[in-house]
């Protein structure tokens, strides 16, 4: 899976996760996770959704580095290849 | 106006806090059973929802027997609050160890043991909550989640007040995920109480039979961090003698359906916390609206 398939996936779930108040076509791969305005609650949705949606298992934490939607299509797709 | 009565509560608390300090336990939880009286005969809007929340749960089914557990129940609540205040300094003269007397099964007391295992708690308002977080802080630093009080003043006094040990609180409106899952990667005890009323963000689950809203993150912290998930209580069997109960580990694996996962996950929750309930109905904050339906589910 390249990593545009992987963003396209990953505006799908954000777009869940956000319900009607993010605007997911607008976000780039340079746009910070943070600035999407999600909540801690649903910053756990989203978590799960990642989880699942890419069959990849990973410590939260491992998170703290990533900072972009970008950032983010890598880190999974660097999990989907190991 | 709103200030005036935030001083003025706070100002009868020191002086309630003044006596717990200098008087004895015995005469102390004679104070706290007068209050919890008080407060029976003087908010009666609380008084009926305890005694509904009893008939409608089944614990009692005859109005006057659930009325004397009601009245127990706030005396109860007094009670946990005065010794949870007079706890750090009890606890120092007399020892914790002492005090409290652990029921739980081998593999949690192989998790409390472990510096590096994180566990989520899942707990109730049952029992003595507060002093539940101080004495597991002796064997496992404990981060919970609470709700800031009302009153800014004597939010800022029980803060203060709090046995801290190793016990760190976070406010419930603004946990920050960072922290929650930074606790269980140093191998700290997560607790969450259960029994909130999480309205229009909770999901409608059962407990006692009727729907109650409830909060999600427990069960999706378990799902996304894999973290093992424990039940537990304090139950108080004498004046500031405590038992400590708790059942698991619980691990529920992830299928893809988030709704189900979670679901099965606060069913299993609110379960054990009914059984618990159930062995301690006198103990359970009963005047609570646990069962008050968000306006979502009765909008139609």
């Amino acid at each position: 899976m390249v990593q545009k398939d992987i963003l396209d996936r990953l505006r799908d779930i954000i777009a869940r996760t956000g319900r009607d108040v993010i605007d997911v076509k607008n976000i780039g791969e340079k746009d910070t996770i943070a600035s999407l305005g999600i909540d801690s609650l649903s910053m756990l949705d989203f978590l799960y959704d990642v989880q699942q949606e890419f069959r990849i298992e990973f410590d939260p934490q491992e998170l703290v580095a990533v900072k972009t939607l970008g950032e983010l299509a890598a880190f999974v797709e660097k999990r989907i290849a190991a | 106006m709103k200030r005036v009565r935030h001083l003025l509560e706070y100002a009868l608390l020191r002086v309630v806090l003044f006596f717990v300090d200098v008087l004895p336990l015995s005469i102390c939880i004679g104070i706290a059973h007068t209050i919890g009286d008080f407060v029976w005969l003087f908010w009666p809007g609380r008084r009926r929802i305890a005694i509904d929340n009893i008939v409608a749960a089944g614990i009692e089914t005859d109005g006057k027997r659930a009325s004397r557990l009601a009245r127990t129940v706030f005396r109860q609540f007094v009670r946990v609050v005065i010794e949870s205040l007079k706890s750090d300094a009890y606890f120092g003269k007399h020892s914790w160890e002492k005090c409290i007397a652990w029921k739980v099964p081998p593999e949690v007391d192989a998790l409390l043991a472990d510096p590096k295992r994180g566990v989520i708690l899942a707990s109730g308002h049952l029992g003595n909550w507060e002093i539940a977080a101080q004495v597991l802080s002796h064997r496992k630093p404990v981060l919970g989640i609470t709700r800031r009080m009302n009153n800014p003043y004597v939010d800022r006094l029980m803060l203060r007040r709090k046995p801290r040990n190793r016990f760190e609180t976070t406010p419930k409106r603004d946990a920050d995920l960072g922290r929650l899952m930074g606790a269980l990667r140093d191998g700290k005890v997560l607790a969450i109480m259960i029994d909130q009323n999480a309205k229009d963000r909770g999901m409608l689950v059962d407990f006692f039979g009727r729907p109650a809203s409830s909060h999600t993150a427990i069960a999706l912290l378990h799902l996304v961090t894999k973290a093992p998930l424990v039940f537990g209580y304090c139950t108080e069997v004498a004046p500031m003698r405590f038992e400590f109960r708790a059942t698991g580990p619980f691990r529920f694996a992830p299928t893809g359906d988030k709704e189900a996962d979670v679901r099965r996950i606060l069913e299993h929750l609110n379960r054990e916390l009914e059984a618990a309930v159930r062995d301690c109905p006198d103990e359970y904050l009963w005047g609570h609206r646990r069962w008050r339906l968000p306006e979502s589910a009765t909008r139609h």
